[in-house]
C-alpha cells in the first residue's frame, strides 16, 4: 500500500518535473496557429473581414474571436482550410457572390482623369501605386493584390478593377466536361483503318 | 536488359500472338502503345514543291517582360532570309530567337494575329505580302562556312539562325547547348518518329541523310562529343538504310545507327535515351545533366544549313495528312503559310468544315481557326473529321492506363485526384513528369479524356503556385509598409520635438530688447500653443485609430480653437505690454511680437502640413474654420486651386460617364 503510494507520488513528481522542464525548454514563441492561418490566407490585405489585414484576422482566429467564414477573396477553399486548422465547424460564406471563385482583378488608373491626390497611394496596403502629389499615379500590376481599397477613396472615380488579360502564357487548359469532345486518338480506332474507309 | 537476341524476339512475338501486350517486353521503357501507323499514304508521294501563299503571317510569341527589337517597318521590302525581329539587347528574360523572312515581298502589316494554339489567342504578328520572286539574301548569317571550334561560336550561329527544336517542343536550340566543351559524351539523333500519320522526319532522313549527319558532326566537333547514336524506328527501313550509308562516310566521330522498336512514344526524349543508352534520366533533370544531348533529325539539317550556308530557319518539312485527303503529302512549307491552303493542296474529299489538328493524332491539338499559319514547330497538319463523340463512362479501375504509362506514373490516381480538385495530391504523384503522350487516354476502355485532366491539373497547379508567390510578396510588402509607417511616425515626432526645442531656445534669443517682463509672456504663449498642438496631435492619433469622421472632426476644431485662443492671448498680452511700456523699448517689443507671430505661423503651417495629408478627406467634410483663412491665406489659395481642379476632374469624369452611357444606349 505504502510502496504503491510512494511509487506513484514519485512518478508524478518525476513526470511533473519533466513536463515543467519541457514547458520551459521547448517553449514556442508566439501562436503557431496564427502563423499557420496567416500562411493560407490570400494576403490581399483587403480588410473585407473587418480586420485591418490578413495577419490580424489570423491572430483573431487563433484566439477564437473571429468566424472562419470572413475571408471573402479566399473563398470556400480558404474557409475549409481555416476550419481544419482551428478545428471549428466550417461555415458557409456570407455573400453568395463570394462563394464563386472569381478571377483575381487588379486596379487600373485612368491616367487622363487622375488629379494626383495621393489618396489611393495612402489606401494601398501593399504600396503598389506610384505617383506624387499633383502628378499622375499608376498601378504596378504585378504587385496589385486586387483588394479594391483604392477605388472608393478616389475623388474623381478614375480607378477601375479589371480582370487580367489571358495570354498564351496564362491560358489554362479547360477542365474536361462529362461529355467530352471526341478524342483525337479515337480516329485511330482499330476497326476503322484507312483501307476500310476507302 | 540489353537488346533482345533474334531468338528471344521470335519467342516474344510468338507469345504476342496470344498475349498482345507481350510486345512491350521488346523495348526498355515501361508501357507504350501500338496504334495504327497510317504513314504509308503520305510516303507514296514525292516531296511537293514549295508553294507560296498570298500572305504569310509570322506570329511572334514572347513571354512576359521579354523585349524585342523590330528590324522592319510596315511597307518595307524584304528579301528571303532577312532578319525581321530579334531579341533586344537589354532583354534579360527568357529565350527569344530571331525570325527571318521566309520569302521576298513587302511587309503588309504588323498586327495581332492568331497563334496556332488550342486557345485561339492572338499575338503580335508580321504579315508579309510575297512578290513571288524569291530574291534571296545569300549567306544571311554571314558565316565563314568553317566548322565552329567552340560551343560558344556554334551557339551564336544557331541563335542568329533562329533554330528551335523541330521535333515539337520548340525549345531554342542554342539554349540547349552547353557553353563548356566536353560536357556531352553522347549526341543522340532522334529519328524515331512515333506519332501516327507523321512522315516528315522519315522523308527527311531518306532525302537528306548526309546534311543531317554532317549537322550532327558539326555539333559533335564543336562540343567534343565522343560518339553519335541515331535511333530510328523499325517501320522506316528506307530511312535506316539511307542513314546507314551516310553514316559510313563520316570518319571523325563514331556514328551508330540503331533500329528501335516501333512503339509509341519511342520518340519521347527520355524514352529514346533509355532505349539507346540504358540511361534513365532522373526526375527534374535534363538530358544534359546525364551528359547527353538529343536533337531531332530536322534540327540537325537546319544546323547544317545555318553553319555551312548561313541560311536561317525559314521553312520546314511538314506532313499534310488525314483521312479526308486524297493525296496526303510532305512539303517544305514556308513559315507563315495558312494551314487551310496546305490542306486544300492535298485535295480534300469534302470542303474542310471542322478544326484541323496541328501535330499528330496523339499529342496534337485542334486549332481554333483553320487559317492559322505554319510555325517552326508545325510538323504535321491533320485533316481528320471529328467522329461522333463517345460517351465517357465511369472509371472501372482496370489499370490499363497504369500499364501503358511510359513514365511509370499512376494515371488512375492522378485522374481521381484531378477530378476532385485535390491538386496538392496530384502534384505529389508527379504530374509534372507526365509527358502528355496520351497513352492512357488511348487505352482507356471508358474513354475518359485522362490527359485533358492532367493538362488542366498542371495549369491549375501552376496558377496556385503563382498565387502563393504573389501572396508571399504581398505579405512582405504589407509588413514593410506597416514598418515604414511606424518609422515615419517616429521620425515625425522626433522632428517635431527637435523643432519645439529649437523654438524654445530661439524665442528668448530672438528678443534683442532684453526686457525681462516680456520674455515669460511670449514663451508662455509658445508653450501653450505647443501644448495645444500636442493635445491635438494626440487626439488626432487616437481618432486615426478609431477611424470615423465624426470622431475626428471635433478634436481638430478644438485644436484650432486652442491655437487661436493662445494666439489671441499672446497678442493681447504683448499688446498690453507694448501699450504700457516706455518709448525706447517700443521697437524692441515690436520685433519681438513679429517674431512671435512668425513662429506661430510657422508652427501652424507645420502642423497643417503634417495633418493635411492624413485628414484631407475629413477636411472635405468639415470646412476649414475661418481663423485659418485669416492667418494662412497662401495655404487656402492652394487648397482652393486643388478644389477647383478636383471639381473640374469630377465634371470631366461625369461627362465621360454620360458619353459612355450614351454610347451604350446607341449601341
Amino acid at each position: 500500500m505504502l510502496t504503491a503510494i510512494v511509487i506513484f507520488v514519485g512518478l508524478a513528481l518525476v513526470f511533473g518535473l519533466l513536463l515543467g522542464y519541457a514547458a520551459v525548454r521547448f517553449k514556442v514563441e508566439g501562436n503557431p496557429m496564427a502563423e499557420q492561418i496567416d500562411k493560407i490566407l490570400p494576403q490581399t490585405q483587403c480588410g473585407q473581414c473587418n480586420y485591418p489585414g490578413c495577419k490580424p484576422y489570423a491572430e483573431a482566429l487563433a484566439k477564437g474571436e473571429a468566424d472562419v467564414n470572413l475571408c471573402i477573396p479566399g473563398g470556400n477553399e480558404v474557409m475549409l482550410s481555416i476550419a481544419e486548422i482551428t478545428g471549428l465547424e466550417p461555415k458557409a460564406l456570407d455573400e453568395s457572390v463570394a462563394a464563386e471563385h472569381t478571377p483575381k482583378e487588379t486596379a487600373f488608373i485612368d491616367e487622363d482623369v487622375c488629379i494626383g491626390c495621393v489618396l489611393c497611394i495612402k489606401a494601398c496596403p501593399v504600396d503598389a501605386i506610384i505617383g506624387a502629389t499633383k502628378l499622375m499615379h499608376t498601378v504596378i500590376q504585378s504587385e496589385c493584390t486586387g483588394c479594391d481599397k483604392c477605388a472608393p477613396v478616389c475623388p474623381v472615380d478614375c480607378i477601375e478593377m479589371r480582370a487580367p488579360e489571358t495570354t498564351l502564357e496564362t491560358w489554362q487548359w479547360p477542365e474536361p466536361t462529362s461529355e467530352p469532345k471526341p478524342l483525337a486518338s479515337q480516329y485511330l480506332d482499330v476497326n476503322s483503318t484507312t483501307e476500310q474507309r476507302q | 536488359m540489353m537488346t533482345r537476341s533474334p531468338f528471344s524476339r521470335t519467342i516474344i512475338q510468338g507469345i504476342a500472338a496470344v498475349y498482345p501486350m507481350a510486345k512491350r517486353w521488346l523495348h526498355r521503357f515501361h508501357g507504350g502503345i501500338y496504334p495504327k501507323h497510317h504513314k504509308s499514304r503520305s510516303l507514296q508521294h514525292p516531296i511537293k514543291e514549295t508553294f507560296i501563299a498570298e500572305t504569310l503571317t509570322l506570329p511572334i510569341k514572347t513571354t512576359r517582360g521579354q523585349k524585342i527589337e523590330w528590324l522592319v517597318q510596315v511597307g518595307d521590302t524584304v528579301q528571303k532570309n532577312q532578319c525581321l525581329v530579334q531579341a533586344a539587347k537589354e532583354n534579360k528574360k527568357g529565350f527569344f530567337v530571331p525570325l527571318h523572312a521566309p520569302t521576298s515581298g513587302t511587309i503588309k502589316a504588323i498586327t495581332e494575329a492568331e497563334f496556332p494554339h488550342p486557345s485561339g489567342l492572338t499575338t503580335q504578328a508580321i504579315i508579309i505580302a510575297p512578290d513571288f520572286k524569291q530574291t534571296t539574301l545569300q549567306n544571311a548569317l554571314k558565316v565563314s562556312g568553317k566548322q565552329p571550334d567552340s560551343p560558344q561560336k556554334l551557339k551564336d550561329i544557331l541563335l542568329h539562325a533562329g533554330i528551335v527544336g523541330l521535333g515539337g517542343a520548340g525549345f531554342p536550340t542554342y539554349a540547349k547547348i552547353p557553353a563548356q566543351k566536353d560536357r556531352i559524351h553522347t549526341l543522340i539523333i532522334n529519328g524515331a518518329e512515333c506519332e501516327p500519320f507523321i512522315t516528315c522526319d522519315d522523308v527527311l532522313m531518306q532525302t537528306q541523310a548526309e546534311p543531317i549527319l554532317q549537322g550532327a558532326e558539326i555539333v559533335a566537333q564543336a562540343l567534343g562529343v565522343k560518339q553519335i547514336v541515331c535511333g530510328i524506328e523499325s517501320n522506316k527501313p528506307q530511312a535506316i538504310q539511307a542513314m546507314q550509308t551516310a553514316a559510313n562516310q563520316i570518319k571523325s566521330v563514331p556514328i551508330t545507327v540503331k533500329t528501335v522498336e516501333a512503339v509509341y512514344p519511342m520518340g519521347g526524349e527520355k524514352q529514346l535515351v533509355l532505349e539507346l543508352t540504358g540511361i534513365e534520366m532522373p526526375v527534374k533533370t535534363h538530358a544534359i545533366d546525364s551528359g547527353l544531348l538529343v536533337f531531332n533529325v530536322a534540327t540537325f539539317a537546319a544546323i547544317f544549313k545555318a553553319v555551312t550556308q548561313g541560311e536561317p530557319l525559314t521553312q520546314r518539312l511538314v506532313t499534310v495528312a488525314g483521312f479526308e485527303l486524297q493525296t496526303p503529302y510532305n512539303t517544305y512549307a514556308l513559315l507563315g503559310t495558312p494551314f487551310i491552303d496546305l490542306v486544300n493542296a492535298g485535295q480534300p474529299k469534302n470542303p474542310i468544315q471542322y478544326p484541323l489538328i496541328m501535330g499528330g493524332p496523339m499529342m496534337g491539338f485542334q486549332v481554333a481557326h483553320n487559317e492559322v499559319p505554319v510555325i517552326k514547330t508545325t510538323n504535321c497538319i491533320l485533316a481528320n473529321p471529328p467522329e461522333p463523340s463517345t460517351f465517357t463512362m465511369p472509371c472501372i479501375r482496370c489499370g490499363e492506363c497504369m500499364d501503358a504509362c511510359p513514365v511509370n506514373l499512376l494515371p488512375q490516381q492522378l485522374y481521381w485526384h484531378s477530378q476532385a480538385h485535390e491538386f496538392d495530391k496530384v502534384e505529389k504523384l508527379n504530374v509534372f513528369d507526365c509527358i502528355e503522350c496520351g497513352c492512357c487516354s488511348y487505352v482507356c476502355p471508358s474513354h475518359i479524356p485522362l490527359v485533358q485532366y492532367y493538362r488542366h491539373a498542371k495549369s491549375e497547379i501552376k496558377t496556385l503556385h503563382a498565387e502563393q508567390q504573389a501572396a508571399e510578396l504581398a505579405k512582405q510588402r504589407y509588413e514593410f509598409r506597416l514598418a515604414r509607417i511606424e518609422r515615419e511616425k517616429q521620425e515625425r515626432e522626433a522632428r517635431l520635438k527637435a523643432k519645439k526645442e529649437a523654438v524654445k531656445k530661439h524665442s528668448p534669443t530672438a528678443e534683442p530688447g532684453k526686457s525681462a517682463p516680456k520674455k515669460p509672456s511670449v514663451a508662455a504663449a509658445a508653450a501653450r500653443a505647443a501644448a495645444a498642438k500636442r493635445a491635438a496631435a494626440k487626439a488626432n492619433k487616437n481618432t486615426e485609430h478609431s477611424g470615423t469622421d465624426e470622431q475626428k472632426s471635433p478634436p481638430l476644431s478644438a485644436r484650432q480653437k486652442a491655437i487661436e485662443t493662445a494666439q489671441k492671448q499672446a497678442a493681447a498680452k504683448v499688446g498690453s505690454k507694448v501699450a504700457t511700456a516706455k518709448d525706447p523699448r517700443d521697437s524692441a517689443k515690436k520685433s519681438a511680437k513679429k517674431a512671435a507671430v512668425i513662429a506661430a505661423a510657422k508652427r501652424r503651417t507645420q502642423a497643417q502640413k503634417t495633418t493635411d495629408t492624413i485628414t484631407t478627406e475629413e477636411k472635405k467634410v468639415t470646412p476649414q474654420p475661418p481663423s485659418n483663412i485669416a492667418t494662412a491665406p497662401p495655404l487656402e489659395d492652394a487648397k482652393a486651386k486643388r478644389q477647383k481642379a478636383m471639381e473640374a476632374a469630377k465634371k470631366r469624369a461625369a461627362e465621360r460617364k454620360a458619353r459612355q452611357s450614351k454610347q451604350e444606349k446607341t449601341e
